[in-house]
C-alpha cells in the first residue's frame, strides 16, 4: 500500500479524534517552543559577542589578568593589571601601539539627575587612531576631549536615553562629584555596552575615581605590521611569567594575553557549553511531549481494536497496520514540532525587539535553517519513535481476538 | 455444473481454545470441501464450533491440526503477511456486526480492501462505486456507517465482501442483527450473488430459515460435522 494513502488514513485518524490528538500536539508545541526560542536566543548572543570579537581585526591583543579557563569571571571581577605589566608589553619589539583601558562604576549628575553610568578611562588622544580603525570610534557632534581639561565625551546611548534632558555638548555635568563638561558624543559602535558608557581621559579618570596607581583593567595592543599577532601574544605572554617568577610572593596572579581571535574561540567555547547545558535541560520537556504521544498512541490502539480486526479481516499485514499507527504518531510529532518552531522563533523575534529599546541589554534572535530542519525532523522520528511500542502492539493483535471484542 | 473445482478444503482440522485451567475443543477433525459457485449453510447451536471453522475456513485463525487448502495452495505453511494477502484478495467477509469502520464514508469503506491490495486509488474507487450501485446505495456513498440503517450496513459490508472479487465469501450470521425483514432482503442479495453471478457462499447461522437458502446444508455439533447433504436437488451435479 502507497505511503500517501497511509498518510491519509493516518491523518484522517487523528481528525477524527480532534481534541486529544491537539491535546498531545500542545505536548510537543510546549517542548520544541522551549528549545527553539532557546536556541535561537542563545545562538543570538553567541553571534553578537563573535561579531565584535572578530571585528577588531586580527592584529589586536588582549592582555588582562585572570586566567583563561575563566574568561568572563575574570573579566567580572575587575582585577587590574601593575605598570610593570604595561611597561613590559611596551617593551615588546612586535608591538606598535598599546591602549591601556580601565573601567568600572560612577555616578553621573546632568541637570540636577543622577544616573548610574559605566565610566571607561583610557589615553584618547593617543589611543584615537587604533579606535577608529578598531573599534569604530567617530564624533557624532562636537570635539575630542582635551586631556588636560575636564572633559568627557559620551555613548550615542546615553545622548537620548539615560537622563530626562538630552545631553547637549557644551553642557556641564558632573562624575562622582568631579565636575566635567560634555564635549563630544560618539556614533554608535554597535554595542549597547559601548555606546551607553562615558569616555574620560585616563588621568581624569584617575581624579574622578580617587585611584592613585595607575593600573589599567586590560590593554589593547596593536602588533605592528609584518609581526605575527600569535607569536608576539607568546612572547608577552612569557615575559610577563618571567617577571611574576622573579616577583615570587606577589600577590598578583596570572595575566591572560589573547589575540581577539583566541578570544573569540575561548567566548564561543562557553557560550557553546552554556547553551548545550539549556538545551539539555529544555529537551525534557519534549521527552515528556513524546511519553505523551506513546500514551495517546496505547489509548488509540486500545479503542481502535475492533478496527484492527476489521482492516486484518480485509487484507491489512502487520506491517500496514504498525505503519498506520508510526505515521500518526510521526504527524502528531511533526504538527508540534511545525507549531513549536514558529512559536519558538516568534516569541525569540517578539524578545528581539522588546530589547531593541534597552539601553544596556542587547539580543538578537538567530537561527540558522539548519536548526529548525533537524528539530522537524526529530520531532516526526520522537514522534514515529514514541508510536513504535503502541504500533508493534496495534500489529500484534490476533484478528479473531479483535474482532471479538466488544460484541 | 461437471467439473467440481474445489475452491476451499478442510483436512481433518482440529481447533482447541485455552482458557486458564479451561480447555475448549472447538473443532475435532473437521474434513470439507467446498465447490466453486456452491452456496453451503453451517448450522448449529452456539458453541458448536462454527465460528471458529468460518474464521479457519476465513484465515483468520490456524488450525491445530490439519490442513486448510485454499485453491490447491496449502496455507498452513504461509506466513502472517502472506497470509493477510490472499485473505484479503481471495476471502470476502460479512459479519453479524456488519464491522463497518465507523470514521470512514461507505465508500472508502468499500474502497478499504482494494488499496491493500495495491489497486490504484481510482480504479478502486470506480469499482467501490459500482458494487455500492448493485446493493443499491449508490446515493449514499458519502455517508458513514452511523447515518444508515443495519440492513444498509450489511449491504455495504456485503459491496466490500466483493471488492476484490475474492473466490469465496464467508458470512457469520448475516441477518443475526436484522429484522426478519431485513435479514430476508439480505438473504436475497446472497442469493442473487449466488444464481446469477456464480459465487461461492458461505453462511453460518443458527437459523433454520437463514440455511435453507443453502444448496448445501452442514449440521455441526461439538466440534464435529454430524450431518452434510444437499438440500435442493437441482443443485446436484
Amino acid at each position: 500500500m502507497k505511503i500517501t494513502l497511509l498518510l491519509k488514513i493516518a491523518l484522517k485518524n487523528l481528525r477524527t479524534r480532534r481534541l486529544r490528538s491537539w491535546l498531545t500536539i500542545l505536548g510537543i508545541v510546549i517542548g520544541v517552543f522551549l528549545v527553539i526560542t532557546l536556541l535561537s536566543l542563545s545562538e543570538g548572543v553567541k553571534e553578537n559577542i563573535n561579531h565584535q570579537l572578530r571585528s577588531l581585526g586580527k592584529d589586536i591583543i588582549f592582555v588582562m589578568p585572570g586566567e583563561e579557563s575563566n574568561l568572563f569571571a575574570s573579566m567580572v571581577a575587575g582585577s587590574k593589571l601593575e605598570e610593570e605589566d604595561v611597561k613590559i608589553v611596551e617593551r615588546n619589539k612586535g608591538v606598535d601601539n598599546i591602549v591601556p583601558m580601565t573601567y568600572g562604576g560612577g555616578v553621573m549628575r546632568y541637570k540636577g539627575e543622577a544616573k548610574q553610568v559605566f565610566l571607561v578611562g583610557l589615553p584618547i588622544k593617543k589611543s584615537l587612531e587604533i579606535l577608529k580603525e578598531y573599534h569604530g570610534w567617530d564624533l557624532k557632534c562636537g570635539d575630542w576631549p582635551d586631556p588636560f581639561k575636564r572633559e568627557i565625551i559620551v555613548g550615542s546611548q546615553i545622548e537620548k536615553d539615560l537622563f530626562k534632558n538630552d545631553i547637549k555638548v557644551g553642557e556641564s555635568a558632573s562624575i562622582n562629584g568631579v565636575k566635567v563638561r560634555i564635549v563630544g558624543i560618539l556614533n554608535s559602535l554597535g554595542s549597547k555596552r559601548d555606546d551607553s558608557a562615558v569616555y574620560v581621559d585616563e588621568n581624569l579618570y584617575w581624579q574622578i575615581t580617587g585611584t592613585r596607581t595607575k593600573e589599567p583593567n586590560m590593554l589593547l595592543v596593536k602588533v605592528k605590521d609584518g609581526y605575527d599577532p600569535d607569536k608576539v601574544a607568546q612572547k608577552i605572554k612569557q615575559d610577563l611569567e618571567e617577571r611574576t617568577k622573579r616577583r615570587r610572593g606577589s600577590e598578583k596572579g596570572k595575566v591572560m594575553v589573547l589575540t581577539s581571535e583566541k578570544m573569540g574561540d575561548i567566548a564561543e567555547n562557553i557560550l557553546g557549553t552554556i547553551q548545550a547545558a539549556i538545551i539539555a535541560f529544555a529537551s525534557i520537556s519534549i521527552l515528556v511531549g513524546g511519553i505523551g504521544i506513546m500514551n495517546t498512541m496505547f489509548t488509540s490502539v486500545r479503542e481502535r481494536i475492533r478496527e484492527i480486526g476489521i482492516m486484518k479481516a480485509i487484507g491489512a499485514t502487520n506491517n500496514t497496520i504498525s505503519l498506520i499507527f508510526l505515521l500518526e504518531a510521526g504527524m502528531i510529532g511533526l504538527i508540534g514540532g511545525i507549531g513549536g518552531t514558529v512559536f519558538g522563533i516568534s516569541f525569540a523575534k517578539i524578545i528581539e525587539i522588546y530589547f531593541r529599546n534597552h539601553p544596556t541589554f542587547h539580543l538578537k534572535a538567530y537561527l540558522s535553517w539548519k536548526i529548525i530542519l533537524f528539530g522537524l525532523i526529530f520531532s516526526f522520528i520522537l514522534g514515529c519513535l514514541s508510536g513504535y511500542l503502541p504500533a508493534r502492539s496495534a500489529a500484534k493483535l490476533r484478528a479473531t481476538e479483535a474482532l471479538r471484542r466488544f460484541e | 455444473m461437471n467439473m467440481k473445482e474445489v475452491v476451499l478444503r478442510l483436512e481433518n482440522v482440529y481447533k482447541t481454545y485455552h482458557s486458564g485451567e479451561v480447555e475448549t475443543r472447538a473443532l475435532r477433525g473437521i474434513t470439507l470441501e467446498i465447490y466453486k459457485g456452491s452456496f453451503l449453510s453451517i448450522v448449529g447451536p452456539s458453541g458448536s464450533g462454527k465460528s471458529t471453522l468460518l474464521n479457519i475456513m476465513g484465515l483468520l485463525d490456524f488450525p491445530e491440526k490439519g490442513k486448510v487448502f485454499i485453491e490447491d495452495k496449502d496455507i498452513t505453511t504461509l506466513d502472517l503477511d502472506e497470509l493477510a494477502k490472499i485473505r484479503g484478495k481471495k476471502i470476502g467477509f460479512v459479519f453479524q456486526q456488519f464491522n463497518l469502520i465507523q470514521h470512514l464514508t461507505i465508500l472508502e469503506n468499500v474502497t478499504l480492501p482494494m488499496l491493500f491490495q495495491n489497486v490504484s486509488e481510482i480504479e478502486a474507487q470506480k469499482r467501490a462505486k459500482e458494487l455500492l450501485r448493485m446493493v443499491g446505495l449508490e446515493e449514499k456513498v458519502l455517508r458513514r456507517p452511523y447515518q444508515l440503517s443495519g440492513g444498509e450496513q450489511q449491504r455495504v459490508a456485503i459491496a466490500r465482501a466483493l471488492a476484490n472479487d475474492p473466490s469465496i465469501i464467508l458470512a457469520d450470521e448475516p441477518t443475526g442483527n436484522l429484522d426478519s425483514k431485513t435479514g430476508k432482503m439480505i438473504m436475497e442479495i446472497f442469493k442473487h450473488l449466488h444464481q446469477d453471478k456464480k459465487r461461492t457462499i458461505v453462511v453460518v447461522t443458527h437459523d433454520s430459515y437463514i440455511a435453507s437458502y443453502g444448496e448445501q446444508k452442514i449440521i455441526i455439533q461439538d466440534g464435529r460435522i454430524i450431518s452434510n447433504h444437499q438440500t435442493r436437488k437441482e443443485y446436484i451435479s
